[in-house]
């Protein structure tokens, strides 16, 4: 079925229009962001459960952004009487001008910016979803993650605990200025397990995987599936060792290629930090950084998943980016401001945490293409190194390309065999160019994963999506 | 704050509802934010918004067990939405059984409800603080913004339990970069408190510029292999994070934490024993309240005292799991220092670590685990400056030997000591 636009969002819909051409009087450029995405989480474990209306990405809310004399500014708001709009736009113009006084008397100077494109075009998208959140069945839903929950327990090996997490959000927005009207209605769903079982020492050993998508509680019934594999990583992981730290061939299967393609080109190459002089990939548009086996797109429209929208935060329609091809670095993605302070065009990159956040470049799906090898010969390949499984978390460092990834686990391979070792946990460092400038094979297979949420530095939390094809590379493990 | 009418609208309701019982919070925030790139403005934003979440409770199986959902209400929320919401609320309390628990019923102390933060002002010192670093052309701040917020929260239970807290709560992000002629080095900080404390901006970015001038002149950290490590910097609070989460009521109910009342953190000490406590109000933290998110009192007590665990702190449930009525959450912990000087704790040979990519303790496996940045290695032949690598261990190990200074420091919601070390890391060097 398709996920119908709020009704809410279309209410308010000749309101916001007013208040964009009442401040239109006053600013060189207006526009509106509105926002009614409601949703569900559920959380069941043997100690706790959870059912709750609210979750990462569920708002209603209207942020306006307006220009003045190349200033930008903006003011978030939730509270609006479609009656008395003239109400909102005081408060909204007060509220700016006593900041920019604020600034003035502190001799604050501040950077002029062109206007914002407002070519006309109206635009009404409603995706595909099979159950919508709001129409949920919770019951099946809770004892269905109970009964997994419970068969988790029997079949993972001295289990603490086996906690089953879904989410679900049918995310509504509607941007408005003088000459567009966009108005955009998807569901985004994920689901995870995690199980704790404790080592010979004691120590807890986690268990994770997802599932991810585009669509709605439907995807969480493949959760069932994931967790087939569950008890013998859990086995994995007790019985893992202590890595020795050194520089191996490596296997990444594709949750890990994600988190490479995430970490290393993803924020590398997220333009607003081109403006801000901050990141190394500026530098490196048109050079090498990777082998000719890298080619990577970034963009809403490069897969169905989490982040699948028709448009972006500021209004910029989606899409797909190659920014690597077969290992030359072509171009970043950029926010709409960002693409007026460089010169160029924006990528329908502009997200935001939610309504009452700042718009960032930000990531959508990232990911890798797919290659011609076969798993069997990239670990026939090797005669000693490690294929690396689950991604526990990465940071970036877009000045210096370093990268850091954390990692579950580390199977050993020797002279084109797995061994049956396993090492944990696996800490991955390196210089982005060479890490990826080392990859030598990639599979025909790709995945992309949406679990989890992205940062900007430690703040600004967005759903993103990444992937690709299992990738062997050289690796500093540690 | 939202209509009034809302928040007593929706109370309304729930108790003429057939439950065991509700909690109403009630949050408004006005914010003020600026972003900066260098020192000129790139752009400015303001805000309004608020919510009300609504928590209900049912008992469900003749007693023994009770279940609760949980929603929020936007301010535009219609009546019609709320009697849906309410409706599947009940429902939904019916799926998730928990043996049962009780809601807090201890009437609070009156708590000084506190002026209303001016986001105005808090975000001019931000302003003002960061124009007074000194910079120059090698070393100087590429990019900052200013979060300056006032919130004000109302809470209410079925029990009458009932208070509103107004409390600021500011964030500052920086962005820092050190040149020479060949290449830069950019490091980053994110600093959380109540509102601007310009003496703590100024040491600690300036600091900073110094860490990111240090490591122009960086060498590879070389492999160390087992190494002691000392941290001096807000990473260390992941350390004493790791073990305040050992206390925490919903970690051992869970199994996630195997530690008890009376129970040391190991079986043997050869260095010092870590001593923590809760307390509700610290000086300029983002979260001095003297009551938590389920109206129960937060008093000062200590949760591990000598290295031995002495009180518990977490969620109502779950400290009711542990047969204990008289607990609540904690938001600002306090560690004692230890018995040496930060002068003898850095004795000896170490590597004292300042800058890492994404500093790491799992909270329940222990694992410590970092890409180094910048490091200083100490070793009888002098001081040199190192950069890559990681560093990665077991806070579980970890703890019988650490030692910390006698000097403590804060970082918003935690007062650590000064410097912190612990023995035996593996260091994977870059070399």
């Amino acid at each position: 079925m398709k996920a119908p636009f709020s009704a809410y969002l279309d209410s308010i819909a000749p309101a916001v229009h007013e208040i964009v051409d009442t401040l239109s009087y006053y600013y060189d450029y207006v526009s509106a962001l509105s926002t009614d995405s409601s949703g569900l989480q559920i959380v069941i474990s043997q100690h706790s459960k959870t059912i709750t209306n609210s979750n990462m990405t569920t708002e209603r809310g209207t942020v306006v952004r307006v220009c003045k004399d190349g200033l930008y500014s903006e003011y978030a708001f939730d509270v609006l009487d479609p009656a008395n709009t003239g109400s909102i736009c005081a408060v909204i113009k007060g509220t700016l001008d006593k900041q920019i006084a604020s600034l003035k008397s502190l001799g604050v100077e501040a950077y002029t910016t062109g206007i914002l494109s407002d070519e006309p075009l109206t635009l009404r998208v409603e995706k595909e979803a099979e159950e919508l959140p709001e129409n949920a069945d919770i019951e099946k839903l809770a004892e269905y993650f109970g009964r997994l929950s419970d068969s988790g327990m029997k079949e993972i090996p001295d289990a603490l605990d086996c906690q089953l997490r879904g989410v679900s959000t049918h995310i509504s927005k509607m941007f408005i200025s003088r000459n567009r009207d966009l108005r955009q209605s998807y569901v985004y769903t994920e689901g995870s397990v995690m199980a704790f079982s404790p080592n010979e020492a004691g120590e807890p050993k986690l268990y994770y995987d997802g599932v991810s998508g585009c669509g709605g509680i439907e995807i969480l019934y493949g959760l069932e599936d994931k967790m087939k594999r569950g008890p013998q990583i859990v086995r994995d992981l007790i019985f893992a060792e202590k890595l020795v730290p050194g520089e191996y061939d490596v296997i990444t299967e594709p949750g890990i290629t994600g988190l490479i393609a995430h970490e290393a080109f993803g924020h590398g190459v997220e333009m607003d930090m081109f403006v801000k002089e901050r990141a190394l990939g500026k530098e490196y548009i048109g050079k090498r950084v990777g082998s000719d086996l890298v080619t990577m797109h970034e963009g809403a429209l490069c897969s169905e998943s989490v982040t699948a929208y028709a448009f972006d935060d500021e209004g910029t329609l989606a899409g797909d980016v190659t920014e690597i091809d077969h290992g030359i670095l072509k171009t970043g993605i950029c926010d709409a401001l960002s693409a007026l302070r460089l010169g160029t065009v924006p990528t329908g990159n502009g997200k935001r945490e939610n309504f009452s956040h700042k718009v960032y470049t930000r990531m959508t799906n990232t990911v890798f293409d797919s290659g011609t090898d076969t798993l069997e010969d990239m670990i026939a390949s090797i005669s000693f190194g490690y294929l690396l499984e689950g991604m526990d978390s990465g940071m970036e460092d877009p000045k210096h390309w370093g990268i850091q990834c954390l990692i579950s686990r580390g199977y050993e391979i020797k002279d084109g065999k797995l061994t049956g070792k396993v090492v944990s946990p696996v800490i991955m460092t390196g210089y982005v160019p060479d890490l990826l400038g080392s990859i030598s094979m990639a599979s025909t297979d790709r995945r992309v994963d949406g679990n989890g949420a992205c940062g900007k530095g430690h703040k600004e939390w967005v759903k993103v999506a990444d992937g690709g094809p299992y990738l062997k590379m050289k690796a500093r493990l540690g | 704050m939202m209509e009034a009418n809302t928040f007593n609208l929706i109370r309304n309701k729930l108790d003429v509802m057939d439950l065991y019982g509700y909690e109403i919070t009630e949050e408004s925030v006005t914010g003020w934010e600026f972003y900066f790139i260098r020192h000129k403005l790139d752009q400015n934003r303001a805000k309004k918004i608020g919510s009300i979440n609504v928590t209900v409770y049912r008992l469900l199986d003749e007693g023994k067990n009770v279940g609760n959902a949980n929603a929020s209400f936007s301010p535009t929320v219609t009546e019609e939405e709320i009697d849906k919401t309410l409706a599947d609320l009940y429902f939904e309390a019916g799926l998730v059984k928990d043996p049962v628990y009780k809601l807090n019923d201890k009437q609070l102390a009156e708590l000084p409800e506190g002026q209303a933060p001016d986001v105005a002002v808090i975000s001019s010192d931000f302003i003002k603080a960061m124009n007074r670093i000194p910079e120059n052309d090698a070393e100087y701040l590429n990019s900052y913004e200013i979060f300056a917020n006032a919130v004000k929260r109302h809470f209410l239970n079925s029990n009458g339990v009932e208070y509103t807290v107004t409390y600021p709560s500011s964030t500052l992000e920086v962005v820092t970069n050190a040149r020479d002629e060949s290449h830069e080095v950019e490091l980053y900080r994110m600093y959380t408190s109540g509102t601007c404390d310009e003496n703590r901006i100024k040491d600690d970015v300036t600091r900073v510029l110094g860490f990111g001038k240090d490591r122009l002149s960086s060498v590879p950290t070389p492999k160390l292999g087992s190494y002691d490590v000392i941290f001096s910097t807000e990473a260390a609070a992941q350390i004493y994070s790791y073990l305040t989460y050992q206390m925490s009521a919903g970690f051992v109910v869970r199994k996630y934490s195997d530690m008890e009342i009376g129970k040391p953190l190991s079986s043997e000490f050869s260095g010092d024993k870590v001593s923590i406590r809760i307390v509700p109000q610290l000086e300029n933290s983002s979260c001095s309240f003297s009551a938590d998110s389920e109206g129960a009192s937060i008093t000062e007590r200590y949760i591990l005292k000598d290295g031995v665990g002495c009180g518990y702190w977490g969620s109502r449930k779950f400290c009711q799991y542990l047969g204990l009525d008289d607990c609540s959450n904690a938001y600002n912990f306090v560690v004692d220092g230890g018995m040496d000087s930060e002068e003898t704790i850095r004795s000896g040979n170490y590597l004292e670590i300042v800058e890492f990519s994404d500093f790491q303790v799992d909270p329940v496996a222990g694992d410590i685990a970092g890409e180094i940045r910048l490091g200083y290695l100490h070793t009888d032949e002098g001081a040199k400056i190192v950069c890559g690598g990681s560093v990665s261990g077991s806070m579980k190990e970890a703890v019988s030997d650490m030692k910390f200074s006698a000097e403590t420091v804060q970082y918003d919601t935690m007062v650590i000591p000064k410097v912190t070390r612990l023995k035996n890391l593996r260091i994977n060097g870059a070399e």
